[in-house]
């Protein structure tokens, strides 16, 4: 996407950095993503293909098994149920924040951010305490006679949805919030003064160029709930698992490397895929027609 | 074709904004503001940032709600009618093309929310392009055009659903300097077409003066001056008129006594005898005035009648046109004149006494003081 002969490395005094700085500079992140990430990954997709013997079956048994095969579906459509719904409650947010101005904005960034600081596993420890057959959720409920059974709401695949979508809100919100705020005010006043609604400026205007944003956020909540271990494995039904839990099952308890290697293949050509089509359909710098 | 497809715009519409107020907190914007505007004039609202002129066109434009006091279009009061709902023609200092549509999307835009027919409003898009000369150029993207091209897009934008008032927000200022006098010939020329009511914020007097065909000056949110250009300039109002449009020359003068001429002493206590008429404002023997006059009425020589003055030349500075002499009075008032066709000139130098003849009605005498 760059342009040749622009880079963004650059001496001080404005010169191109030489190769050997650059490369300085960049070794030692390179040098543990490819001890902790490249490595291991190479290494389970090598043991996927090669144990017992070289095979691919390995990968058969992801698809001809259907109970394999609704894990990898159900992870699926999990992730995208949180990102429809991180969407849909990260949108609005995103907007107010872009907008606003004063104590109110600011808190509202804070609160956004803040979760980000503490650990997964409390929200979802959280979470589970209000999802409870007698937690919060369940007593309001009763309390207010909405219904006189608790709900089973703990241990199913809303609670995951949920929760998740929860823990990766402000994933979502803040590349929207970046495309959002680099949009002109004048842009809604221009489209107001010459005749739109609020409805069709937000459709028309605010939504087209803020889907740089949306999409990224998306991206980010989509591939991390793919792989999300910690909220499906507490809050979801054992019998409704997804594809990380069923990983963790394969190497810990059934010690069959081979397979949890064949799915983690599959999950990394899923992600690789999409980050692929993504990149290839959505021309970002077309859609922003280039702007300056 | 393209002046015919513009013709079928109704005229402009009047204008009528009464006592508007709008403050701020504590403070006050616009100040009891009061313009009626003709159909089809062509207004500017010129001053110095802060002078509340934006603030005026955003309550016309319905983005701000004054606090107090009415906007009527036609008869129609609009107030507080939504920016939507308003039906006026808007130019922004920046364009605001939408980045994500084509030149021709972007015109036929507010067709689009009038519920037009996509062949209709491509067809009428169209020919709002032709009028502002870019014909054939629908397809392409707001980024691949030039400033002044999308600000002419923006311009067919604003009148291709036939509004019958145009708001510009200081259209010009972020072109260069060519382009913005190409584009004030094509403003001009627009209005002239279309006969629409224009109202036009600017914090450039040339601008100002060249356009429009009345120019209210404004100053801490009230308007110090309503007029047409020749006037303005001629006769300004108040001392913040005189001072801030066009150069002025300055000098505090003590009144001696008012009739039929009107006595004033200079701080060299020379007197002065001016006709009545120079006094733009109510004066009092007595009282302190600051006397004005324009750098290029002051005459160099004593071959005309008027009031001669010597002046001690410090600066003379080759300015084209004309040349600029810069000197000052015996009590050490700077003084200023503007004296086309050079030539006989040529023998001043810096330190030279020249004397200069003011005609009588070049001078006006306003109340108050200068420093």
């Amino acid at each position: 996407m760059t342009e040749p002969g622009r880079s963004h490395f650059w001496h001080s005094d404005g010169r191109r950095l030489s190769g050997l700085s650059t490369l300085l500079l960049l070794l030692p992140f390179f040098a543990i993503i490819a001890f902790v990430f490249v490595y291991p990954i190479l290494q389970l997709l090598v043991i996927s293909v090669l144990e017992p013997h070289p095979t691919l079956e390995n990968y058969a048994r992801v698809v001809e098994n259907p109970v394999h095969l609704r894990v990898l579906l159900r992870t699926l459509w999990t992730a995208t149920l949180v990102t429809a719904l991180s969407v849909f409650l990260g949108f609005p947010v995103a907007y107010y924040m872009s907008r606003a101005k004063g104590t109110v904005a600011a808190l509202v960034a804070v609160c956004v951010i803040l979760p980000l600081w503490s650990s997964v596993l409390v929200r979802t420890a959280a979470w589970s305490f209000l999802f409870q057959r007698n937690g919060l959720i369940n007593s309001a409920l009763m309390a207010l006679g909405l219904t006189s059974q608790p709900f089973k709401l703990l241990y199913t695949q809303s609670a995951v949805v949920i929760a998740m979508a929860h823990v990766l809100l402000p994933f979502m919100i803040l590349p929207i919030y970046g495309a959002l705020r680099s949009i002109p005010n004048d842009y809604e006043r221009a489209a107001a003064v010459l005749g739109a609604t609020r409805l069709r400026i937000l459709l028309e205007v605010i939504l087209p160029l803020s889907l740089p944003g949306v999409v990224s956020g998306s991206l980010l909540v989509f591939l991390t709930a793919l792989g999300f271990f910690i909220t499906p494995a507490l809050l979801g039904s054992p019998q409704e698992m997804m594809i990380s839990t069923l990983v963790s099952k394969q190497i810990r308890e059934v010690l069959d490397w081979p397979f949890a290697a064949a799915l983690v293949g599959v999950l990394t050509l899923f992600v690789t895929l999409l980050a692929i089509i993504f990149s290839k359909t959505l021309r970002f710098d077309r859609l922003m027609g280039n702007a300056s | 074709m393209n002046i015919a497809s513009a013709r079928q715009s109704a005229s402009g519409a009047s204008i009528r904004i009464s006592r508007l107020e709008k403050r701020f907190g504590a403070v006050s914007a616009v100040d009891g503001v009061d313009i009626e505007i003709a159909a089809g004039e062509f207004i500017a609202l010129l001053g110095p940032s802060g002078s509340g002129k934006t603030t005026i066109l955003m309550s016309v434009a319905g983005f701000e709600f004054p606090t107090s006091g009415t906007i009527h279009v036609d008869s129609e009061d609009l107030t507080y009618v939504p920016s939507n709902r308003r039906n006026l023609g808007m130019v922004f200092q920046n364009y605001t093309l939408f980045p994500h549509m084509s030149i021709l999307d972007n015109v036929a835009f507010p067709l689009k929310m009038r519920g037009l027919r996509t062949a209709e409003r491509h067809a009428r898009a169209e020919a709002a392009l032709a009028t502002v000369r870019l014909a054939g150029y629908g397809q392409r993207r707001p980024n691949e055009l030039s400033g002044g091209q999308q600000q002419r897009v923006a311009l067919a934008r604003a009148i291709v659903y036939q509004p019958r008032v145009l708001l510009m927000d200081e259209p010009l200022s972020a072109l260069d300097k060519n382009l913005r006098e190409d584009m004030q010939l094509e403003i001009k020329r627009l209005h002239a077409e279309l006969g629409i009511t224009v109202i036009f914020v600017t914090h450039d007097q040339s601008e100002a003066l060249t356009m429009a065909d009345r120019i209210a000056v404004l100053k801490d949110g009230k308007i110090q001056q309503i007029g047409p250009a020749r006037q303005l300039y001629e006769r300004p109002a108040n001392l913040f008129t005189a001072g801030f449009i066009g150069e002025m020359n300055f000098v505090d003068v003590a009144v001696q006594s008012v009739g039929d001429n009107i006595s004033v002493t200079l701080p060299s206590g020379e007197t002065w005898r001016l006709p009545a008429t120079a006094a733009v404002e109510p004066l009092a023997s007595g009282e302190a005035a600051v006397l004005a006059v324009r750098p290029e009425r002051l005459q160099l020589g004593t071959s005309l009648p008027g009031q001669v003055v010597a002046v001690t030349l410090s600066d003379i500075v080759y300015a084209g046109a004309a040349l600029l002499l810069i000197g000052r009075l015996p009590d050490g008032t700077e003084m200023r004149a503007r004296i086309p066709g050079a030539s006989q000139l040529s023998s001043l130098v810096p330190g030279d006494v020249a004397t200069f003849t003011i005609p009588a009605e070049a001078m006006l005498l306003y109340r108050g003081k200068r420093r």
